[in-house]
């Protein structure tokens, strides 16, 4: 019977016992260490709300954020928004979910819901800004260029585009965050329906 | 139950079990959390301006660049802090922070009555201590509770276009955080 033989493996003096356990510790403290290494790398916690390409952690900025949102922030050693400042939608990827490729030509593009101001940031995949000749890093509310009507549009790009450019100095991956500071919206459907968020479209690429 | 199985099986249980206990305790393991790196800039219960980021240097990641910063890490051991933050030209916030970053508190320049915002930061053993009559009064001034006895107050103060960078940091550079008494 293959239960009695486990048994008996690792009855005492068993040559195979040692292996045994080893095998357990090793895969034990792999699997742990690792999926740790990936929760707090990855996530900001449980209750993610997708709005298109944006995702939003609405509690990770309250006293009520869960161990995996506390987890990634003491690592990366940033202080999160707090709600009532601000709320923050990050995006990693386009809409279609294909990568944010700094080497690319990437459209932001529709209107946002109402805030008091917001401000729009790409970073590289380690949360730096990304070194340019003009200095941009961003965009605010109040001094891209609108279109009538009240959408805009912003060309994330290597090389200068006209209208709202935002330099990617050519990083393979970049990471888009958008505050919405003073924002009275709501998340508390998981949908998020009612908040307007921007097209987030890749337009072309080398 | 095969033999073969069996130390992955038991090694995944306990996989899990490393998983938990590491998360949870990351936040007191981790070197290089934003009190750790905000140490740097000085001493504790006064306030510091944070540099602004740059591609090449920044004291926490993802800093919005469209704002400007200012830290006062606290330590409640001696004293109650007073917090005194004159409000900015556009927006402006102060957070707070426990000693492990968790944000328990904010409040913005719209949320003050006057021209600047001016709170007691203590520890709930040091409000009730508070003496009864000082009670009476603690209703016209902004007490906050911290859960933790070091922490972090975080000032950010909107940078709308680069003209009004310096009318900014003026008003920023007046932040004050001292220990009362």
């Amino acid at each position: 019977m293959p239960r009695r033989q486990a048994a008996q493996f690792l009855k005492p003096g068993s040559p195979l016992r040692v292996i045994v356990v080893l095998i357990a510790f090793v895969v034990g403290t792999l699997s742990g260490l690792g999926l740790t290494w990936l929760a707090s790398a990855r996530s900001n916690g449980f209750g993610a709300v997708q709005l298109g390409a944006w995702t939003v952690w609405p509690r990770s900025g309250t006293a009520d954020a869960d161990p995996y949102a506390r987890a990634a922030f003491a690592r990366s050693g940033e202080l999160p928004l707090e709600r009532a400042d601000g709320l923050v939608f990050e995006a990693v990827s386009t809409d279609s979910g294909a990568a944010l490729d700094g080497r690319c030509e990437t459209r932001i593009s529709g209107r946002l819901t109402a805030a008091r101001f917001w401000t729009l940031t790409v970073y590289d995949s380690r949360g730096r800004l990304i070194d340019n000749a003009s200095d941009r890093y961003g965009f605010n509310s109040t001094e891209i260029v609108w279109n009538p009507g009240g959408t805009f549009d912003v060309t994330l790009a290597p090389r200068a585009r006209s209208g709202n450019w935002l330099p990617t100095g050519e990083r393979d991956r970049v990471v888009l965050v958008l505050r919405l500071y003073d924002a009275p919206i709501g998340l508390a459907t998981r949908s998020g329906e009612a908040v307007d968020v921007p097209t987030v479209t890749q337009v072309a690429c080398p | 139950m095969r033999i073969d199985a069996l130390p992955i099986v038991v090694g995944l249980v306990l996989g899990g079990l490393v998983h938990l206990t590491t998360v949870l305790a990351l936040p007191r393991l981790a070197l290089e959390d934003a009190h750790t790196r905000l140490e740097r800039l000085g001493p504790a219960n006064q306030v510091h301006m944070v540099p602004n980021p740059t591609p090449f240097e920044t004291v926490l990641p993802r800093m919005d660049p469209a704002f400007v910063h200012a830290v006062c890490r606290y330590d409640l051991t001696q004293a109650a802090l007073r917090v005194v933050v004159p409000l900015a030209p556009d927006y402006l916030s102060v957070s707070f922070y426990s000693r492990h970053g968790l944000p328990y508190y904010a409040l913005n320049d719209r949320a003050a009555a006057q021209r600047l915002i001016d709170l007691q930061l203590m520890t709930p053993a040091q409000r009730a201590a508070l003496p009864e009559d000082e009670e009476i009064t603690a209703a016209d001034r902004l007490i906050v509770e911290s859960p933790t006895t070091e922490g972090i107050v975080f000032i950010r103060a909107f940078v709308r276009e680069r003209g009004v960078l310096d009318a900014v940091l003026e008003r920023l550079n007046e932040a004050r955080c001292a220990p009362m008494g």
